[in-house]
């Protein structure tokens, strides 16, 4: 039976876009540019295409199981204790996702605009709001990640092309980067920047059938990559290849960048609205989907009982990296570079599985309908 | 003689005797009184005795000392008794003198037979033979006249209806300067006709229905059987009939009793005073909810533009009325946002500032010995002073209380060093931008959301405020008006409206609400303007040469 609710497919493309594409507000851009230079727009379109072909794998796993979500077919597949197993680490995975990006976000506001407020105060006062947004379910969550996305899209799109006049695009010279071997291995190794696809995997009962989650996913791979390659030019042609290597956000450094006359400059202001909705919900997206997979994997009802104790073992993962650069170096290189082995090559594994034991779904009447 | 004149004189600085004084005190409750009121609400049937009776109306109205109820006993042609019963003030007395006492006590066909009287006798329009006793007391509280036979068992209740009542007036908080210039009473009967003045159909349906077991007023729900969605009526009446209190007078008192969340901050029911603006409603499909004793009709259900609307835009063409609905959107965020924002920049983030103007802002406050966030709850405090005084003063001194915010508030302020002159700019805006929000209730509740943003922003800037709007929209996005989810205007998508935020001209406007799933969807064809499409009868073509 899923509790969780039911939402249509702007909804569920706004879920999913809104957690990958967040990552352009933090210290994605930059670590990007450090490690292929001038070919990160393209790096990035090369991890967005890789992410598609991992979905379409998702896709015909999740085709061949109707009606169930990852949880129940890892553990149709692979037997209940390994598949528990799974789902546990799954779970295991998007609380780490949770606590780090909301760490990454806090030694981030720490550095920009509150140097002297203590970090426990914001991380008390966000683990609130994702506690209450958790509450109230994914439902909620998936309609304040459509209005987040349309704050983002404008947000960002105003920065943007506000900036343009301090864009010289020749800074994109030389077009190869660090040559092709590297933006070949950081584009792989860089398509789990993109692997918050398989929450669609997660919470399909929520997403009206197969086709929803085929259409979800591609829109949303197919806007994240765009969006970030976009923004990537443009950091790359304010900025170039070696500045744009340094900066802590690159979509703050663009926002400070932006002059127009005295009175209407550095509008920081708007990219932090924006960064900060769009963290929120980031973060709670991650943290509903690790109680919620929690739950999937042992058979829990109700997923509110837990919400005290996995909060609190969220703010323990925000407070363990000693600073930021443990947390750029670490936390994040795990979630953005080595995640996709787990999200997406057990998924592949299992499928794998699934085929030589010949193990496939059964379809009812309601599913076919 | 002489120590009575001794002790007068002493008295001022003598002991004085302390008199014995008893004082008043509320006894305990005596339950066994409930017992007979529910007596009353029990479906008794009437009696066939006269005294009977009597003793039952003299009983049930505590007629002994209550002056209202009036019994007037007295005896038909056949010289068989008889008595009418009514409340005084509730009656047009001219009509019980004409058309009930006089026929009833000349006519020479009471010989016959008295059950003529109902058909022949009383020559009011409304009658109806009642045999419940509570629904003959209902009957006279409603102002109807009840007139009793001896030997008979039932009443004839005539419709006797006579209360004073205020005339249809001008709209007082919902003026339009184009547009229909009527508003609500608090006569429920006036209020329906005045809504069947605008929507002439005979699908126009009205059902009265009872709240409140103390003063039992009465409600009526108006909508248009065939467009509404049958569910919608089920619902609201359902709603109304599961309410069990004591007193409900209005739609103010109805609408906390009935709407979705009540406890959230801003409502989800639409509460009007004029009837066309209901009428609109109820033609697009929803309900409206009017309840004896107030001049406000309550609609339902409802989307948040459908309280960021105002009558006059309907009336307007549809480049001014959309141009009116950007200036409230806009006003709507001033309203709820401008002090937190303001606090958080001079608080936590002056490098947003461009430097003349943080200049400006820093000499302004300069001489200013509070914090900011003091300076804003002052200014906040005074505004509501000022206008919650304007509200109780009477008429004629609105204006001088006017005179006198604008100088405490304003000029005195800023002299006296309380408050900085770019502050008032800011609630000066900011209270403009309150008062464009059509509704009240709604305006009222941005009022409460602004403070909580204000101390957001006092505490944690920017940061703050951006939690507030996200904890604002998960309350946002969860509320429903009967079914309807309140944000429907982007969440969950419906189908396209055409007025909305974006007001279409009025013949592009083609479909009905489809959040609230009326029973025809088409409010208009594809081309309303019909005459496009034909030729005037008098007409040339461009190629034609002048005659």
């Amino acid at each position: 039976m899923n509790n969780e609710g039911k939402f249509g497919l702007i909804e569920t493309i706004s879920i999913v876009t809104i957690v990958i594409v967040s990552k352009i507000l933090f210290t994605s851009e930059s670590v990007v540019v450090d490690f292929v230079g001038t070919a990160a727009w393209y790096m990035t379109l090369l991890s967005c295409f890789t992410s598609i072909i991992f979905f379409l794998i998702l896709y015909i796993l999740m085709k061949r199981f109707p009606g169930k979500n990852l949880i129940e077919i890892f553990q149709l597949v692979t037997g209940k204790i390994v598949g528990k197993l799974l789902g546990f680490l799954f779970a295991l995975y998007f609380l780490y996702y949770a606590g780090s990006n909301l760490r990454e976000f806090i030694e981030m506001i720490k550095a920009y605009s509150y140097p002297y407020t203590a970090t426990s105060l914001f991380l008390v006062t966000f683990i609130i709001v994702t506690l209450l947004l958790s509450y109230k379910g994914l439902e909620n969550i998936a309609r304040i990640s459509y209005i987040t996305l349309i704050i983002f899209i404008i947000g960002i799109s105003t920065i943007l092309l506000l900036a343009l006049p301090n864009a010289n695009f020749l800074y994109l010279r030389p077009y190869l980067g660090y040559g092709v071997k590297s933006t070949l291995y950081y584009g792989l190794l860089r398509s789990s920047s993109y692997d918050e696809i398989i929450i669609l995997a997660l919470i399909i009962k929520s997403v009206h059938g197969l086709k929803n989650f085929k259409i979800a996913g591609l829109i949303s791979l197919g806007i994240a990559g765009l969006v970030s390659s976009i923004s990537l030019v443009i950091y790359l042609a304010i900025f170039q290849h070696d500045m744009g290597a340094e900066n802590l956000s690159g979509m703050f450094q663009i926002s400070r960048t932006i002059y127009f006359n005295i009175y209407f400059q550095r509008l920081e202001s708007i990219f932090l609205f924006t960064w900060v909705i769009t963290s929120l919900v980031t973060v709670s997206i991650g943290f509903y989907v690790s109680i919620s997979t929690y739950c999937k994997t042992f058979n829990i009802a109700d997923h509110r009982p837990l919400l005290l104790p996995f909060s609190f073992l969220m703010y323990i993962i925000a407070l363990k990296p000693k600073d930021i650069s443990e947390i750029i170096y670490t936390n994040m290189a795990i979630v953005r570079e080595y995640s996709g082995m787990l999200l997406y090559l057990v998924p592949t594994l299992v499928l794998i599985i699934a085929f030589i034991t010949n193990k496939r779904g059964v379809v009812n009447n309601e599913e076919k309908a | 003689m002489k120590n009575a004149f001794l002790k007068k004189i002493l008295t001022p600085i003598s002991y004085k005797n302390i008199p014995n004084v008893k004082e008043f005190y509320i006894p305990e409750v005596n339950e066994n009184a409930e017992k007979s009121k529910e007596n009353l609400e029990k479906e008794i049937s009437v009696s066939g005795s006269i005294n009977d009776n009597l003793n039952f109306i003299k009983t049930a109205f505590n007629f002994e000392n209550n002056k209202d109820i009036i019994i007037r006993e007295f005896k038909l042609q056949n010289k068989k008794d008889a008595f009418i019963a009514y409340l005084d003030g509730m009656v047009d007395r001219n009509i019980i003198n004409n058309f009930i006492l006089r026929p009833l006590m000349n006519d020479p066909s009471s010989l016959n037979t008295e059950d003529s009287i109902f058909e022949r006798v009383i020559e009011t329009n409304q009658a109806k033979k009642l045999t419940i006793q509570k629904d003959v007391i209902y009957g006279i509280l409603t102002g109807d006249t009840a007139v009793y036979l001896d030997g008979k068992d039932y009443y004839v209740l005539c419709e006797t209806k006579g209360f004073e009542k205020r005339a249809v007036d001008k709209p007082h908080n919902e003026a339009v300067i184009k547009g229909s210039q009527e508003a609500f009473s608090e006569n429920l009967r006036t209020n329906i006709t005045l809504i069947r003045k605008i929507i002439k159909n005979n699908n126009l349906t009205t059902e009265f229905l009872e709240i409140g077991d103390e003063n039992r007023n009465l409600c009526a729900i108006t909508y248009l059987k065939g467009i509404i969605n049958p569910a919608i009526v089920d619902e609201v009446k359902r709603r109304i009939n599961g309410i069990k209190t004591d007193f409900i007078n209005g739609s103010g008192m109805l609408e906390q009793f009935i709407e979705d969340s009540p406890m959230s901050i801003i409502p989800t029911v639409l509460s009007t005073e004029r009837p066309d603006v209901v009428a609109s409603h109820i033609v697009e499909g929803k309900i409206s909810i009017i309840a004896e004793g107030t001049p406000f009709a309550i609609i339902v259900p409802i989307t948040i533009s459908a309280l960021l609307v105002s009558p006059e835009d309907s009336a307007l063409r549809w480049q001014y009325g959309t141009l009116l609905r950007i200036i409230r959107i806009i006003a709507l965020f001033l309203a709820t946002l401008l002090p937190g924002i303001y606090i958080a920049i001079t608080t936590y983030h002056q490098e947003m500032i461009p430097t003349e103007l943080l200049l400006a802002i820093a000499i302004a406050r300069e001489n200013v010995p509070f914090p900011t966030i003091v300076e804003i709850l002052l200014m906040e405090f005074s505004f509501e002073l000022i206008r919650e005084a304007g509200v109780r003063i009477p008429g004629m001194l609105g204006t001088t209380i006017g005179i006198i915010g604008v100088l405490v508030v304003g000029q005195a302020s800023v002299q006296a060093d309380l408050v900085s002159p770019v502050l008032i700019v800011i609630i000066a805006t900011t209270g403009l931008a309150n008062y464009t929000i059509p509704d009240f209730s709604f305006s009222t509740g941005i009022r409460i959301i602004r403070l909580f943003f204000i101390i957001l922003g006092a505490f944690l800037g920017f940061y703050g405020i951006s939690i507030g709007i996200v904890i604002l929209l998960s309350f946002l996005v969860d509320m429903k008006s009967f079914g309807v989810p309140f944000l429907s205007i982007s969440i969950p998508k419906t189908r396209k409206s055409f007025n909305k935020f974006i007001k279409y001209p009025i013949w592009k406007q083609e479909l009905r609400p489809d959040e609230v799933n009326p029973l025809k969807l088409r409010r208009q064809p594809k081309v309303s303007r019909r005459w496009i499409q034909e030729n005037p009868k008098s007409s040339y073509d461009r190629k034609d040469e002048d005659e």
